[in-house]
């Protein structure tokens, strides 16, 4: 089992459709998708880093460490140090992951 | 005028190129974040360092932490959404019963689905072992099939999770969607790529009626997500081939059985499992493209049950359509 506090916020669809037309073999699927779900990780914890005062980036950092799948937990204690809506912009730096990908990465753009 | 050898040669080495390209330039890509975070978060870096995990691997931690137990205790931190609504096994256990010799006005699929309701957490995740263990008695109390979320050791990555269409897989070297069946309306089409175990069969005449059922009634489960994915990755593979698993829809009740042929979906998509046209299809209707699912490996040793759509349900529930979910 495996979860990550922020996977409700992911539904990058169309980069994965774009990846099976190009991976020809499974390894080859599963390389590109570990190499996705690492820009996703550093973007995510970049973004939230950027918000947090710095003071605090410890305490996340350990809080992630023991609860990385808890999504109340985690987002309960950004939503109070941060204040603003940190789901909602997540969800939104997610959604331009696609663009930003694709656009770096497929022939002629 | 040219050769139509040479075309396929021609389309085949633009494919390669066209691949390499992706891969290096998302491994480029790559890069460049994580040395731009690297740079701006040392002291990040550091921490994660000295837990012995990476920001790339963060599913294994997150992995080992839930199923090393920590799911019960890190519960105790939030709200217990998961737990809160869920009667003692013994009283589910005892409704159940109640409701398999109530009169038989009560479908069964209802009693399914008040069941599920009391069992699964408010939000989609994993389920610990005693909602696992009530929703196996449940299983095999409605829909009249063993079930384990744990068999021979071995556990999926998550029980319960969203469900996600996937198009049909090639059966054999050659095989296209101008003679592979298809669903009368809506069908996904055939994916580009070979399920993770390759082909069902090594050519046409070879192709059995297992086969067929095999890559009609398939489904997509995280096996690379899997904790020990690699270090046994030798026995998992064989065991994972074609294992027969449960998949209840539950939202509607619908259930059917069907054997993991290929990996995935990638995380980053927001789901956890995926399924063939056929087995969406049976799901949901023409329609269902994603949804909540229950999944279990079916305990069949003598591997009696049949692949398709487990029909407990004949009866229409109102309010509750048996197809579109």
């Amino acid at each position: 089992m495996s979860k990550l506090f922020f996977d409700h916020l992911l539904s990058l669809d169309k980069l994965d459709h774009e990846i099976k037309k190009i991976a020809k073999t499974q390894e080859e699927r599963e390389e590109l998708w570990v190499l996705v779900d690492e820009i996703i990780h550093h973007k995510v914890f970049h973004l939230i880093l950027d918000k947090l005062p710095r003071d605090n980036h410890e305490e996340f950092l350990e809080m992630f460490h023991k609860a990385p799948h808890d999504e109340a937990y985690l987002f309960g204690y950004l939503k109070e140090k941060i204040g603003e809506n940190i789901e909602e912009i997540l969800r939104q730096e997610l959604g331009d992951v696609t663009y930003e990908i694709l656009t770096n990465t497929t022939n002629g753009q | 005028m040219t050769l139509p050898s040479k075309k396929l040669y021609q389309k085949n080495q633009q494919e390669q190129i066209s691949s390499e390209f992706f891969r290096q330039k998302l491994k480029l890509k790559n890069l460049e974040v994580k040395n731009s975070f690297n740079e701006k978060y040392p002291h990040v870096k550091k921490f994660f360092e000295d837990k012995g995990i990476t920001l790339a691997k963060l599913r294994e931690h997150s992995g080992k932490v839930i199923t090393t137990g920590a799911l019960t205790s890190t519960l105790l931190f939030s709200p217990p959404l998961l737990s809160a609504n869920i009667p003692p096994i013994t009283k589910m256990i005892k409704n159940l019963a109640d409701f398999t010799s109530s009169p038989p006005s009560v479908p069964t699929q209802q009693t399914l689905l008040t069941s599920l309701q009391q069992i699964l957490p408010q939000k989609i995740g994993p389920l610990d072992r005693q909602q696992e263990k009530t929703l196996e008695q449940v299983f095999q109390n409605t829909i009249g099939i063993s079930t384990k979320a744990n068999l021979e050791g071995e556990h999926l990555n998550t029980t319960y999770g969203y469900i996600g269409a996937e198009q049909h897989l090639m059966r054999y070297p050659g095989d296209t969607m101008a003679t592979h069946p298809k669903l009368a309306e809506k069908d996904e089409g055939m994916a580009p790529g070979r399920g993770a175990w390759g082909y069902f069969a090594y050519s046409k005449t070879e192709m059995t009626k297992q086969d067929v059922e095999n890559e009609k009634w398939y489904a997509v489960v995280q096996t690379l997500y899997l904790p020990d994915w690699k270090s046994r990755l030798n026995y998992l593979r064989d065991w994972y081939k074609y294992r027969k698993v449960l998949i209840v829809n539950t939202v509607n009740g619908n259930a059917v059985v069907a054997d993991i042929a290929d990996s995935g979906p990638a995380a980053f998509t927001g789901k956890h499992f995926g399924g063939s046209p056929e087995v969406m299809n049976y799901l949901g209707g023409a329609r269902y493209k994603k949804g909540p699912v229950v999944i279990f490996f079916v305990d069949d040793p003598q591997n009696k049950v049949p692949l398709g759509p487990v029909e407990y349900n004949k009866m229409n529930i109102p309010g509750i359509s048996l197809k579109e979910a």
